[in-house]
């Protein structure tokens, strides 16, 4: 029992501070790559600590589910981050629920954007919402696609057991399947982290804002709150895509010398698909809104494909 | 044990390759701009090459070698290359308008996939074990592909590129069955191709010439 809660206070920890650094690396190193120099990879910490000290502004029009919003979707996500396996395969929270469970906590965050949009009673948040959820429901069933396969292969939906068929399997996933999977579930982490070719992520003065446009209207602690549930979805992702496909240095359990070995293996994982994500916002122009669908139809059919390719191959 | 652990490895790299073939396929139905469509034929291309070298390697088939080879400098460095001169001379800059759009052409070329398998399931016997039985699906696949591209294109150029993914289908079924057609075969096939690219070229530039357009369903009407 006292295990159990070390290892989600550590996890807590681990998510609440490496997220921020996750999304500072990814902007310096976009900057870098532009001959900027860049706001340091701090930066998203300054951030969130100045944001927390200031005061905010709540429109008038706005119900209990603006004010709700920050904290349901803040909370959503972390209780989806407890239930990856991050630095072991024994994920802290797996008796809570398997990857579906991560997959609609992190879509009831998404539905109360969505509403806090509407609530706001900006035309922006409503803009940005209706995108929000058209694009979600395209990505949803792509993703769907690639998780099953990857299920398939375990013989069971627990994130613990997909994770432990993994470890001792380390080039597994140059099998095919697992190569269309990974694809697929690549392109819907680019169009749920809102990454470029979908959402530009660094601006919000734009028409074709998506999530930015949703969060408009927040402002002092509510905004840090989001942002940073922001950072930790983009960290749930990503770690679900490497400790699923490349379980390279995933240890079995938390405790002992392994836990700093896995948290050096997932840092150092996590740098490399932060240079990909760097690498893909900066050589691609984003892409009209009508042209999204596109992108998501080739994710869908690459999920399909490593679905129906579990069984004949 | 070791040959036969060496079998099973070269079967696994083949079965990758030819599943990168397929994504890179999937990759051109999608595609807008065409130097990007070159390009990615070049990539798809050049994994071809790389399968014919291993089944080449684990069959112990020097004459694949050569096919490999060739594949390499006709359909990874001259094709490309023509068709981009062609580009730079022609001036085409704008986008790919297929018929039918991209998302749902993309769902279709998924489809017709699960044909090229559901067809190559019936060529397949348990009791052979030989490289690249998934490359025959492939094959299929690429080759179904290839003719649905050609119908969704207007533009003569992209017609000719689909037309040659589609010689990249015929080549991994013959080298994944049969573990190569004799050389002189190859040869004429790699030739035809060649000639093809370079006929289609300057025939695509008189169409254009006399056209001011590459769309070919302006070849309906008569001129005299």
């Amino acid at each position: 029992m006292m295990e159990r809660l070390l290892e989600s206070a550590s996890q807590l920890f681990l998510l609440l501070l490496l997220s921020p650094l996750v999304t500072g690396v990814i902007r310096t190193l976009k900057a870098r790559l532009q001959t900027r120099r860049g706001p340091g990879i701090f930066q998203p910490y300054r951030d969130l600590f100045k944001l927390f000290s200031k005061g905010m502004v709540i429109p008038e029009t706005a119900s209990w589910i603006f004010s709700a919003t920050p904290w349901i979707v803040f909370f959503s996500t972390i209780l989806a981050g407890l239930m990856i396996p991050m630095v072991a395969a024994d994920a802290p929270l797996r008796l809570f629920g398997g990857v579906l469970a991560v997959i609609y906590l992190l879509g009831l965050g998404r539905f109360f954007l969505a509403l806090a949009g509407l609530d706001s009673g900006s035309s922006f948040g409503g803009l940005g919402s209706s995108r929000e959820m058209t694009i979600s429901a395209l990505a949803e069933p792509a993703m769907m696609m690639a998780i099953f396969t990857v299920a398939i292969g375990a013989g069971s939906t627990g994130l613990t057991e997909i994770a432990g068929a993994a470890i001792g399997q380390n080039w597994r996933f140059l099998a095919p399947a697992q190569m269309f999977a990974f694809a697929a579930l690549a392109l819907v982490l680019i169009a749920e982290t809102g990454r470029i070719p979908v959402d530009n992520p660094d601006t919000h003065l734009e028409l074709t804002m998506i999530h930015e446009a949703m969060i408009l209207e927040y402002s002092g602690p509510y905004l840090a709150l989001l942002e940073w549930a922001a950072s930790i979805k983009q960290l749930v992702l990503m770690t679900l895509l490497i400790n699923c496909f490349w379980p390279f240095g995933l240890q079995p359990t938390w405790f002992g010398f392994g836990a700093a070995q896995g948290i050096a293996w997932l840092v150092a994982k996590l740098l490399l698909i932060s240079c990909a994500i760097v690498l893909i916002e900066s050589v691609n122009a984003k892409k009209r809104l009508f042209r999204v669908p596109e992108l998501l139809a080739v994710a869908f059919t690459l999920g399909s494909l490593a679905l129906i390719s579990t069984f004949l191959f | 044990m070791m040959h036969i652990l060496d079998l099973q490895f070269g079967e696994r790299i083949v079965t990758l390759m030819a599943a990168l073939v397929l994504v890179l396929q999937i990759a051109m139905v999608a595609q807008r701009w065409i130097v990007l469509h070159i390009r990615i034929f070049a990539a798809q291309s050049f994994c071809l090459a790389m399968i014919a070298a291993t089944i080449a390697w684990f069959n112990h088939a020097p004459h694949i070698y050569i096919a490999a080879a060739l594949t390499l400098v006709v359909k990874v460095i001259l094709v490309p290359i023509l068709f981009e001169r062609l580009m730079v001379k022609m001036e085409i800059h704008e986008e790919i308008e297929p018929f039918v759009n991209v998302p749902i052409s993309v769902l279709i070329a998924g489809g017709l996939t699960l044909v090229g398998y559901v067809v190559a399931e019936s060529f397949y016997k348990p009791d052979e074990t030989g490289l690249g039985h998934n490359a025959l699906a492939v094959a299929i696949s690429l080759f179904l592909i290839g003719f649905f591209t050609m119908i969704n294109r207007r533009k003569a150029l992209t017609q000719v590129l689909a037309l040659l993914s589609l010689e990249n289908g015929l080549f991994l079924a013959a080298i994944s069955l049969t573990y190569g057609m004799p050389l002189i075969v190859e040869l004429g096939i790699l030739f035809d191709v060649l000639v093809a690219a370079m006929v289609m070229g300057i025939l695509v530039y008189r169409i254009r010439e006399t056209f001011e357009s590459m769309d070919v369903s302006l070849l309906r009407r008569l001129r005299g």
